[in-house]
């Protein structure tokens, strides 16, 4: 017995084996050079833009702004990335694709810009990883196959696992150290011994504003806060990716009505003709009309 | 677009690429300086004005102190356009990090963090560092002011000779052990990193291994085509996945929390520093001032009044971190390790050069003129959408003791010989 339905699905796909080859041929071309690539590209730089001293430096990774700042802007990208991939292929990687992209920008970064150009260790410049967070986030629509669900329990998991993901990496930075009979962080003390001329310390954003105030526990006020706000982004960048994502095509029918179509990947397939008697979406020219204005695809969009 | 012009594209593109790398063939001397000559001279005159700075010792070692210290005035004459020091860092200018700063002292209290500065206060700043880049380094000390940006002091050179390799960092923990922060969490990071990434992949490549895009999508479009794709291998995929991510979590949470208990949340109090102020038995107050552009200087016209018991005699002018000196500050404050390209040891010229006696009142016409004006661009003042100028007027009794005002007042340009006499 197989392990997957990959027999079936192909069959199903009624391409020939020619055209089986050619579509993993795309697969290949199509993934990693443009889409992952593509991603991690401007991913990288739209989280860099709105959340990137967050991530690049460890002593601006406090209770309050970093944790609720990155699962939000995070979360922006696998939401029109995932509504892609799931709604025209049903893949379920558009957020682990998203976040392991930005995590290789993010580390050419590191490697090239702040280790090897500029000389930062690279512990100071260390970047959160939301793998994890995005990892349960396409499980969770994988599941529930819903996109509703996916943003109300994926995304809260997705944005509360945030902090306990990250302190593996960086509670080692929490630790006490006295410096002139100063009390600080070690990862204070990071950011104050590493010289950074154009970064004064006044930029870091450090627990200001009211998040703190239930007893103390500011770091999981930040995470529910972060959360609800990630549903409301994660909606939104969905529905964003369902607006630039829309594929469809003007087919002038039988009467010489032009009507949108939206089952592009059946036009010019005995399936389409069938559906709108039509052979191969070829409508009969009109009485009158010059040769070939009775084509089907008068007018393509995507 | 044909192939022509796609050709025609790549040879203009390659053409630009071309001239864009002639500097690296031609000239590609290392940018040595911070833009401090960019700065505008109302903001390096009237804002940080910086005195007795010193980089010590000059030549260091990797793993070797040093030491940069010197003392900011802070002008009362503070310019409108920009704004107060109401959140500053006393910070380091350099090209990178080629120091590590051990400890940073204002007037005495520790400056970790940001805090405010007075208006017309006087501060003497020591900042401790450890040579960490091996090289010849052209360093700053700096003010950062919340909202108005860095303002550079005067830079000086610093050597650090040895091997980057080995520099280490160590600090002591309060609870115990040392620590080197510059591979501290490293292994531990990098570990995390590459397990989530080695999980991210393998759960891409799970379903790269099939077919992805155009059979999927082909499938899709046809009715029962979600059901189909709805592979059971692939949930029961999906729910080990999420246990492993929650278990992982969970592992990476409860055995961090064990391994450091005791931990703190970043710190960010503001350190209060009490101001001194510029002690001086001489007043003194600018009557005119012009900025003569042929003749590179800056002509004052000051009334000066000595109410001390001993007479004075006017040695320095210092603004934007330049000297001008003449006899009498060249014998009193001459600091040889000072970069002579922003000191002048002839630019300070007094029409009347005896001393200003006790009780006397006194016009006095000074004149600070040297190249620096221009080589600083401290000229582009006339450029500038504040018309003043400010500095610090240096003058000492026989017994060497140092007298220092903070001057400031309106300036007029002078562009021709004939207009300015």
């Amino acid at each position: 017995m197989a392990l997957f339905r990959t027999a079936e699905i192909i069959k199903a796909s009624k391409l020939p084996p020619e055209g089986v080859k050619l579509s993993r041929m795309i697969d290949a071309v199509y993934f990693i050079p443009i889409a992952y690539l593509g991603v991690f590209a401007t991913f990288h730089m739209h989280f860099d833009l709105l959340a990137g001293d967050w991530d690049f430096w460890v002593d601006w990774k406090d209770r309050q702004f970093w944790v609720t700042v990155t699962p939000i802007v995070e979360v922006m990208y696998p939401g029109a990335i995932m509504y892609y991939f799931w709604t025209f292929y049903r893949q379920p990687f558009g957020a682990t694709l998203s976040i392991t992209g930005l995590l290789v920008g993010k580390w050419i970064t590191i490697v090239f810009a702040w280790y090897w150009w500029a000389n930062f260790p690279m512990n100071f410049v260390m970047p959160a990883t939301m793998v994890g967070s995005a990892l349960i986030l396409d499980c969770t629509l994988l599941l529930t196959r819903s996109w509703m669900l996916t943003a109300i329990f994926g995304v809260w998991a997705f944005a509360m696992m945030f902090n306990p993901t990250q302190y593996a990496i960086f509670g080692y930075s929490h630790q006490p150290l006295v410096v002139d009979g100063q009390l600080m962080s070690l990862a204070d003390y990071m950011g104050f011994t590493y010289v950074r001329t154009g970064t004064p310390e006044y930029i870091r954003i450090i627990e200001v504003g009211s998040l703190r105030t239930f007893g103390g526990h500011t770091v999981w006020i930040s995470a529910f806060f972060s959360a609800f706000v990630s549903m409301l982004v994660f909606t939104i960048w969905w529905q964003i990716g369902h607006f630039v994502g829309q594929s469809f095509f003007w087919v002038r029918g039988k009467r010489g009505v032009m009507s949108r179509k939206n089952d592009v990947m059946v036009i010019g397939s005995d399936e389409y003709a069938k559906r709108h008697g039509t052979p191969d979406g070829v409508a009969p020219r009109l009485p009158g009309a010059p040769m070939g204005a009775g084509a089907t695809l008068a007018e393509g969009k995507s | 677009m044909n192939a022509k012009n796609i050709i025609k594209l790549c040879v203009i593109g390659s053409l630009g690429m071309a001239t864009l790398g002639l500097p690296l063939v031609f000239f590609a001397s290392p940018a040595a300086a911070h833009g401090e000559r960019s700065q505008e001279p109302f903001l390096r005159m009237r804002t940080a004005q910086w005195y007795d700075t010193r980089w010590n010792p000059q030549k260091t070692a990797v793993n070797d102190e040093a030491m940069l210290s010197g003392k900011i005035h802070i002008s009362e004459d503070w310019p409108r356009a920009v704004v107060a020091p109401k959140r500053t860092f006393i910070n380091v200018g350099s090209p990178s990090s080629v120091f590590t700063r051990l400890s940073s002292k204002v007037n005495g209290v520790p400056m970790v963090t940001s805090g405010p500065l007075e208006l017309g206060g006087d501060y003497e700043y020591v900042i401790k560092l450890r040579g960490r880049l091996p090289g010849h380094h052209h360093i700053h000390p700096m003010l950062a002011v919340n909202g108005a940006g860095p303002i550079a002091g005067p830079g000086g050179w610093m050597d650090i000779s040895g091997n980057y390799k080995d520099f280490t960092n160590p600090v002591k923990l309060l609870v115990g052990g040392t620590i080197d922060t510059e591979t501290a969490g490293l292994a531990v990071g990098l570990f995390w990193h590459a397990l989530w990434g080695g999980l991210g992949f393998a759960w891409i490549g799970w379903f790269m291994v099939r077919p992805m895009f155009l059979i999927r999508a082909r499938v899709l479009a046809q009715e029962g085509g979600d059901a189909l794709l709805n592979d059971p291998v692939d949930r029961v995929v999906a729910f080990g996945m999420l246990a492993v991510c929650f278990v992982l979590i969970a592992i990476g949470f409860f055995v961090t929390d064990s391994q450091y208990p005791y931990t703190i949340p970043l710190q960010a109090g503001e350190p209060k520093i009490k101001a001194t102020h510029l002690k001086s038995d001489l007043t003194i107050k600018v009557l005119a001032a012009d900025y003569d552009v042929p003749g590179r200087a800056l002509r004052m016209t000051l009334s000066v009044t000595n109410s001390g018991e001993q007479p004075l005699r006017i040695g320095e002018f210092t603004t934007a971190g330049i000297r001008f000196l003449n006899k009498v500050g060249v014998a009193n404050n001459l600091d040889p390790t000072y970069p002579p390209e922003i000191m002048a040891l002839d630019g300070l010229h007094i029409e009347d050069e005896s001393p200003i006696n006790p009780g006397e009142s006194r016009e006095v016409k000074l004149d600070s003129r040297d190249s620096l004006w221009e080589v600083q661009r401290l000229m582009d003042l006339v450029h500038d959408p504040d018309q003043r100028f400010g500095g610090l007027v240096m003058a000492w009794d026989e017994a060497g003791n140092r007298h220092i005002n903070s001057i400031a007042g309106n300036i007029i340009p002078v562009f021709t010989r004939a207009a300015g006499g």
